[in-house]
């Protein structure tokens, strides 16, 4: 009977412990994201008041480039450069070699479903999305259309002559397993880029 | 939760069922596993069955289709439409009415493309129902769309005039109730075409079909920059689906769009002979100076441009007119001046190279690739021995008789009258990598004339991209476009030959090869008016075009200008040959004109179009100077649009609105088959949408529509735009999976205790 007894403990502390680090892992992935976000926006604030790019914690390889914000829903949510794994856990990634919040050409942020871009669930159409760059300026955008597109055949145009933003995540948005899907929700600017520095001839 | 709940209770209900413990244990494994399958099930709920509809865009045997209810395309609207010209001496003011007529039980949105001329500055819209008129306002295209969309939602009636190329226009009208009819007018302006002794206007009728290149694959390592130096846009045509109205298979419709057609012609001379070359006409005529033009069959389908060409009566047909308008403060200038023709008998034509283009594309089947095959054979016929010639034929391929210009001697030209003689038309148009061929031009240094001469109907979506290939590779050559068929391109054909510093020639049937292809070998073979230079005794004069053309043969120079007052004098300087020609024009005489500070506007917004492509404008600065012009002079551009909106609410809150794009003839002449069966093959064109899903939101609906991937065939590029990354973590299901683990081992240990109790 003690082997009973001393079996089924076993295989209770076995399953607690399994059951213990997957949830830990999850609420790993969930704090992670929290205060990584705390750290960058800090390290946002400092980058627009210095002008240098501030990294958000020593060994960080990444650091802040804009902040995105819808305020009907009271979202808001620091993004980074580059869109590796890696910076998607602690906050949206800017896609490389799209353009800048406020050039000519669409910008495109992706961030996880389920950490930074949950609130995209409740972004309408209509909605004002508001995006203020490393260098402190912000650019307002009209979110105007989403779409449910395979990852690799997304259909943004990076050379776009239009001031555009896309924010992507995964779609769809309840489900639990990786898929190839992504929702994309555009906007379009709304008000007027300021005018561009005059290059030297 | 439910599942936790579920295996809490479970020792009970096993107690209950009378389970032993080893049944337990394998009955909860079983259970956990279908409960995991189950899991994973829903997990992957997200693919979505399909329901496959299909664009108008791939119109293919004009099947008119239904969507899903909400928006739906229907047949329901039915169009008729009225053409009422008023020429004027130098200009012409067409009012244009399109009747939508709801045939159905169901509100409706009427959607419906079609062509104005290319030089049109169209300025007014209004919209009848009933006895009421709603007179349409000039608003910022964006703003236009949005108040459009909002009265749509509102149930008001709306009309909406947008511009999608110079010369194409879509009028959408909204919430047009169940039996019920709107009018919509539109009016423009536009200067009367001149060419040696004949003056002509033309009412283009249809869109012929365009071909749009498919979107190709590009490298995207550079950042799109400012200072007009942005590469190029990847999709050849962004906006293919508002230039792609659905188009009816003749052999299985009847033929529909009836129009009528009315012209004052009031030309302030005497007139001479007044026809029309493509419609059978009824002409009376009040008095010797005017004529009333009629469609002799009353009305006709809207299937073939309509074209009306007069001369003066008396010998000298005038070479110079000057009109002005006073208006807001300013006044207004249109000239017209015809440069004499010199005939210089001793002096023998220079040596020429002429390099001949022709599109034997599917949209050429029928009558337009004969006529192209006569325009070109004539043309070889009149090559001299010592002119240099070669022959490139082209649709979705591309074949250059011979690798380089060649002699026009005996053998040569014969090879290339076969060639010639043994085209077919089939295939796409993909027009650059011939101009591409024919302007590549290896002795860049030759002082021989080089010209290009085109021969296509002109009918793709990539206007700009051939403009961007002429204006970089143009080097020393001309290009002459001669558009063929019922329903060219004008847009396309005007501004390639502005910046291709050569000119435009319409073939519209068989019998007028010869004599309009005579008549642009008058212009290859003289010399034309060259480095022309106008200066106004008013410093402050406007000036447009700002950049003034080449003047062949018979052609004449038209000059807009905006200046303080009509007064002084206007001087205009050239060369004919080696011959230096000038001309002083008074303008205190200047007779009354109508409509000249649109068509100023419209030339200067030409102009800043040209610019931009020709890099001497930003497309920033292009956009400003288009947008101020616009609003000013309150002109539809592709930055403005006229909207107007009826207050009073008519359909009820609730009804569905349906949306009707109205199909459009086949351009008369043309080959159904050959023009849809091929592009189908070759340029499947946008993804269809093969899902709709759409969420109710606060009352709001979100409608996310899935893109379906495009079909894959032989030689198609895929379009995949920028790589989205995978941006879904493991958290939620590994806290849920840890959440059961952890309520397994609590159940573990509870029926233990439970047991020692027990």
């Amino acid at each position: 009977m003690n082997r009973l007894l001393a079996g089924r403990l076993f295989i209770a502390l076995v399953l607690a412990a399994a059951g213990a680090t997957a949830f830990g892992r999850g609420v790993y992935i969930h704090a992670k994201a929290l205060v990584a976000q705390v750290l960058l926006e800090r390290a946002f604030a400092e980058t627009v008041a210095t002008g240098q790019a501030v990294k958000p914690w020593p060994w960080a390889d990444t650091w802040p480039d804009a902040r995105i914000a819808v305020k009907r829903i009271g979202a808001s949510a620091i993004a980074l450069a580059g869109s590796s794994g890696q910076a998607l856990a602690f906050g949206p990634g800017h896609l490389e070699r799209t353009a800048e919040a406020g050039e000519v050409g669409v910008a495109v942020y992706a961030a996880h479903r389920d950490t930074h871009f949950r609130f995209l669930n409740d972004v309408a159409i209509g909605d004002e999305i508001d995006v203020t760059r490393h260098d402190g300026k912000t650019f307002r955008y009209r979110a105007d259309g989403s779409a449910i597109v395979r990852f690799d055949q997304s259909g943004i145009d990076p050379l776009t002559s239009g001031h555009e933003l896309v924010l992507t995540t995964c779609w769809p948005f309840d489900a639990m397993a990786h898929g190839p899907m992504r929702y994309v929700l555009h906007a379009t600017m709304i008000s007027p880029p300021p005018p561009e520095p005059l290059s030297p001839l | 939760m439910m599942v936790g709940y579920g295996l809490a209770a479970w020792p009970c209900l096993a107690a209950k069922y009378g389970l032993y413990q080893h049944q337990r244990w394998r009955a909860l494994a079983a259970l956990l596993a279908a409960a995991a399958l189950l899991a994973a099930a829903l997990a992957f709920a997200g693919s979505a069955r399909a329901a496959t509809l299909a664009r108008p865009g791939d119109a293919r045997s004009g099947s008119l289709l239904l969507k899903t209810e909400g928006e739906g395309y229907t047949d329901a609207a039915r169009l008729g439409i009225d053409v009422d010209v008023t020429v004027s001496g130098p200009t012409l003011r067409a009012r244009v009415t399109q009747v939508f007529r709801n045939t159905t039980n169901d509100w409706v949105e009427a959607i419906y493309v079609y062509p104005v001329p290319d030089g049109g500055a169209v300025d007014t819209l209004k919209m009848v129902i009933g006895d009421r008129v709603v007179v349409g306002d000039i608003k910022e295209r964006q703003q236009a769309r949005a108040i459009y969309e909002q009265a749509k939602q509102n149930g008001q009636k709306a009309a909406l005039t947008e511009q999608e190329r110079p010369n194409i226009f879509a009028n959408s009208v909204a919430n047009i109730g169940p039996g019920e009819t709107v009018l919509v007018q539109i009016e423009y302006q536009e200067p009367v075409h001149q060419s040696g002794d004949q003056f002509s206007l033309r009412i283009p009728m249809v869109v012929g079909p365009r071909y749009n290149p498919a979107p190709l694959v590009q490298s995207v390592d550079l950042r799109a920059g400012d200072n007009g130096w942005g590469a190029a846009a990847s999709d050849p045509v962004p906006d293919r689906d508002r230039i792609s109205p659905p188009v009816l298979d003749p052999s299985d419709h009847a033929p529909v769009n009836p129009t009528t057609i009315s012209i004052r012609l009031r030309a302030g001379f005497p007139l001479g002979e007044v026809k029309s070359p493509f419609h059978n006409v009824k002409i009376d005529s009040p008095d010797s100076a005017t004529r009333v033009i009629t469609l002799a069959d009353g009305a006709v389908p809207a299937e073939r441009d309509f074209e009306l060409t007069w001369t003066a009566a008396a010998e000298k047909t005038p070479s110079v007119g000057v009109f002005h308008e006073h208006v807001a403060g300013s006044d207004y200038l249109l000239a017209y001046v015809t440069p004499p023709v010199v005939n210089d008998a001793e002096q023998k034509p220079l040596p020429r190279e002429v390099i001949f283009v022709i599109d034997n594309s599917g949209s050429m089947g029928g009558t337009s690739i004969a006529q192209a095959k006569a325009g070109l054979l004539y043309a070889l016929s009149r090559l001299q021995p010592n002119d240099r010639f070669n022959v490139i034929r082209f649709d979705d391929t591309m074949e250059a008789l011979f690798p380089d210009v060649v002699a026009a001697d005996r053998d040569h030209l014969a090879r290339a009258e076969a060639f010639v003689t043994a085209l077919d038309a089939r295939g796409g148009t993909e027009m650059i990598p011939p101009m591409r061929t024919a302007l590549t031009d290896h002795q860049a240094n030759g002082n021989t004339l080089r010209q290009v001469v085109f021969l296509t109907d002109g009918c793709i979506g990539n206007e700009q991209q051939l403009f961007d290939t002429i204006t970089s590779m143009r080097g020393r050559s001309r290009v002459f476009m001669v558009g063929i068929g019922s329903a060219p391109n004008t847009y396309l054909m005007t501004r390639a030959a502005e910046l291709g510093r050569g000119t435009y020639t319409h073939i519209g049937s068989v019998e007028q090869v010869e004599s309009r292809m005579r008549e642009l070998f008058g212009k290859l073979e003289n010399p034309a008016v060259t480095q022309l230079l106008v200066t106004f005794s008013d410093t402050n004069a406007d000036m447009t075009p700002v950049v003034l053309p080449d003047l062949y043969r018979g052609e004449s120079l038209v000059l807009a200008a905006k200046l303080g007052k009509p007064a002084g004098t206007m001087e205009i300087k050239g060369r004919i040959g080696d011959r230096p020609w000038s001309v002083k024009l008074p303008l205190a005489n200047a007779a009354e004109g109508r409509g000249l500070s649109k068509l100023w506007a419209r030339r200067k917004i030409t102009d800043a179009e040209v610019a931009q492509t020709t890099r001497t404008l930003t497309a920033d600065e292009a956009n400003k100077a288009i947008l101020a012009l616009a609003l000013e002079h309150q002109l539809v551009t592709r930055l403005t649009s006229l909207i107007a909106v009826d207050q009073t609410p008519s359909r009820p809150a609730g009804e569905p609105l349906k949306v009707s794009e109205l199909p459009i003839n086949l351009p008369a002449g043309w080959d159904f088959e050959k023009v849809f069966g091929e592009r189908a093959k070759i340029n499947p064109g946008a993804a269809p949408v093969i899902e709709r899903r759409a969420q109710e939101r606060d009352g709001r609906i979100q409608i996310a529509m899935r893109a379906a991937p495009p079909a894959a065939s032989a030689g198609d590029q895929p379009t995949p735009g920028v790589v989205l990354p995978a941006t879904a973590t493991d958290a939620e299901w590994n806290m849920i999976l840890g959440a059961l683990l952890m309520t397994f081992a609590l159940i573990v240990l509870a029926t233990r205790r439970r047991r020692m109790f027990g």
